[in-house]
């Protein structure tokens, strides 16, 4: 391996500075005593205990959680059926176009999608509220989902299913005992990816959210607004910690994963 | 089976077939993978299918299987007509070359894995288990994971648990494929020993041909979809059927000849090889100035450097190249034409004492009956 030389660190350090800088001073502020932002004032937790008081936070932080879990869980269904189709079923007609389909949602800007929504909820009559949040959330985590199962299915022995089949037990059977439980890892990664990516969804929530059904991201937004508080650092540590939380559980799962295939493979 | 020596149920026309394979073709797209094929198979044979790559062994395998639909014709098996049914609802059941373990499973787990579907009670479940791994001797190993065994356990495991419902019929694809040469022959012995005590019927795919002669009571060697030859494996390889069988399984001098007619010797045939008549006494419906050939296995070609006495069946030529191999050796004798054959002598007495060497004049000859005439 190639030692850092002193371009390279700095390369490193600037890069990183750059992503995280702005993040490391967020979170230090939310443990800011005074009520100035930019001033520091020592280290105090008040601001966590006065969010614990703001009811409009924990509204919206309470209707996020439910919109990340119930479209989470309804998009990793559905997103890991269609990593299936894409694997299982080969080269039938239209693959391309389904195929596309499904990423399309990846590389749609936000903007498109949650203006999309709103027109079909309008046109549809459909009141909206948490219920149309979490079908729009539905709708752009599922492609994650399944470009997560699609990869781990390609490295799956198809015989395993056959050998299920041909010891007698029913093809849904044979899904249940032994596809899932193989491909378990994936599917967990990707309920926890589409789960952060409802939770930290500002954009599309906007478009398809009524009243009452306000976000953590969108309360955040609307506050900062009339002026960033040290309350609101408080609160987007928070979703830092629980994104970060997220999004390294899904790494490490796949990680994992992916050593246990190599390992299979090598006996 | 000791009772039953000559186990020949083909040659009895009393008994019924197990598995019939009737005008089965298919295809794939354009393909024909498998063309208008048929075959039976009686009950405990052990029955290769043998043929290169892409011959379409796996998929008839396959198809036995029921992972394969069948485009036309059908299979019966016990006269019932199985061409229709998935194959969870099969009597039947394979063991795939990947060994396909389910990783998730412990050894033991995955040997019960088939009699859980059967609802089977769960202190039966624990005892044929328990039978099963002592038949392939991994009870010490009953609580692994199959990423903890080495490939010869996970070998007896995919055959324990493909055993364990007691199919009349088990399909092997290439059951020893990945296993090393040595353990290869040791399982081959043991894989015949487990047939015959369960008295299962055997349907073995492969492409290695050592390992087809020794398992087998009969072999079908297949081309290109369809089935050239099916016989026991002293017949495919003693008399087969022509130049390609004779070709794939062993090793063969194949020599053209012209028929010149019979006499009292047998059949007479010019060889332009020895530039003289050969004799052969297969008796051969053709008429004269034919062209065909005549096969002669390495190991029945007489190899010497002295004039035989008699004069038939010789060809002279000087040995090219040795190659030693303990109990026997192989001469490649250049004949005067520039051909050059194969020949196997024994080494009943060590090398140095029988004073074969390179560029030595030998003569080669061989016996009438040791030849095999071969139309195409």
């Amino acid at each position: 391996m190639k030692r850092f030389g002193s371009f390279n660190i700095f390369s490193l350090i600037v890069g990183f500075s750059f992503l995280y800088i702005p993040i490391i001073l967020l979170i230090l502020f939310s443990f800011n005593e005074s009520r100035l932002v930019t001033v520091w004032g020592g280290f105090s937790t008040k601001w966590y205990g006065e969010l614990m008081q703001n009811q409009g936070i924990k509204d919206a932080a309470w209707v996020t959680i439910k919109v990340a879990f119930v479209s989470s869980t309804i998009a990793t269904i559905l997103g890991t059926i269609a990593g299936l189709v894409m694997t299982r079923f080969g080269n039938f007609k239209g693959r391309t176009l389904f195929s596309g389909m499904i990423y399309a949602p990846m590389v749609m800007p936000e903007v498109i999608i949650g203006l999309s929504t709103l027109l079909m909820f309008v046109a549809l009559a459909i009141d909206r509220g948490i219920f149309t949040v979490t079908l729009a959330h539905i709708t752009f985590s599922m492609c994650y989902v399944a470009v997560v199962v699609q990869s781990r299915m390609s490295s799956y022995d198809d015989s395993l299913t056959e050998a299920a089949l041909d010891l007698g037990c029913t093809p849904f059977r044979t899904f249940i005992l032994i596809t899932l439980p193989i491909i378990l890892p994936a599917v967990i990664s990707g309920w926890l990816l589409s789960f952060t990516l409802s939770l930290d969804d500002l954009v599309i929530a906007s478009f398809t959210s009524g009243p009452g059904s306000t976000t953590l991201p969108m309360k955040i937004y609307s506050m900062v607004r009339l002026g960033v508080t040290p309350e609101i650092n408080a609160v987007s540590t928070i979703l830092v910690g629980v994104v970060t939380l997220g999004v390294i559980t899904a790494s490490l799962i796949g990680r994992r994963q992916k050593q246990q295939v190599l390992k299979t493979q090598h006996t | 089976m000791s009772e039953n020596i000559q186990f020949s149920p083909w040659l009895d026309s009393s008994q019924k077939p197990y598995i019939q394979i009737q005008n089965v073709t298919k295809r794939f797209g354009e393909f024909t993978a498998i063309d208008n094929l048929t075959l039976d198979i009686y009950k405990n044979e052990f029955f290769s299918l043998l043929g290169p790559s892409g011959c379409g062994k796996t998929t008839l395998l396959r198809m036995l299987a029921g992972f394969e639909k069948i485009t036309h014709g059908k299979i019966l098996l016990d006269g019932e007509d199985i061409s229709e049914i998935p194959p969870h609802l099969r009597p039947i059941n394979m063991m795939f070359q990947s060994y396909a373990l389910f990783p998730h499973m412990t050894v033991e787990k995955n040997i019960a894995f088939g009699l859980k579907q059967d609802n089977l009670p769960s202190n039966e479940i624990d005892q044929r288990v328990e039978e099963m791994l002592e038949l392939v001797e991994l009870t010490d190993f009953a609580n692994r994971k199959p990423n903890q065994l080495s490939g010869g356990q996970s070998q007896r495991v995919a055959l324990a648990r493909s055993l364990a419902k007691r199919p009349k019929l088990l399909l092997l694809d290439e059951p020893l494929g990945a296993l090393d040469k040595r353990l290869r022959e040791q399982t081959q012995f043991e894989l015949m020993d487990i047939q015959e005590k369960l008295e299962v019927t055997f349907v073995i795919v492969t492409h290695d041909q050592e390992e087809a002669m020794t398992v087998s009571s009969r072999i079908g060697v297949m081309d290109s979809g369809n089935l050239v030859q099916v016989a026991t494996p002293a017949e495919i390889y003693e008399a087969p059927i022509n130049k390609d069988v004779a070709d794939f399984i062993g090793d063969v001098n194949i020599l053209k000849g012209i028929y010149k007619g019979q006499n009292k010797v047998g059949t007479q045939l010019f060889s332009e090889d020895s530039n003289s008549i050969v004799y052969a006494t297969q008796d051969v419906g053709a008429s004269v100035e034919d062209e065909m050939w005549f096969a002669i296995r390495p190991e029945k070609l007489e190899i010497s450097k002295v004039a035989p006495s008699d004069d038939h069946n010789i060809l002279k030529g000087t040995i090219e190249d040795i190659a030693y191999g303990g109990s026997f050796s192989t001469y490649h004798v250049k004949l005067d034409n520039g051909r050059i054959l194969k020949a196997i002598r024994a080494n009943r007495e060590r090398t140095k004492e029988h004073h074969l060497t390179w560029d030595d004049e030998v003569y080669l000859q061989w016996a009438p009956h040791s030849a095999v005439v071969l139309l195409s």
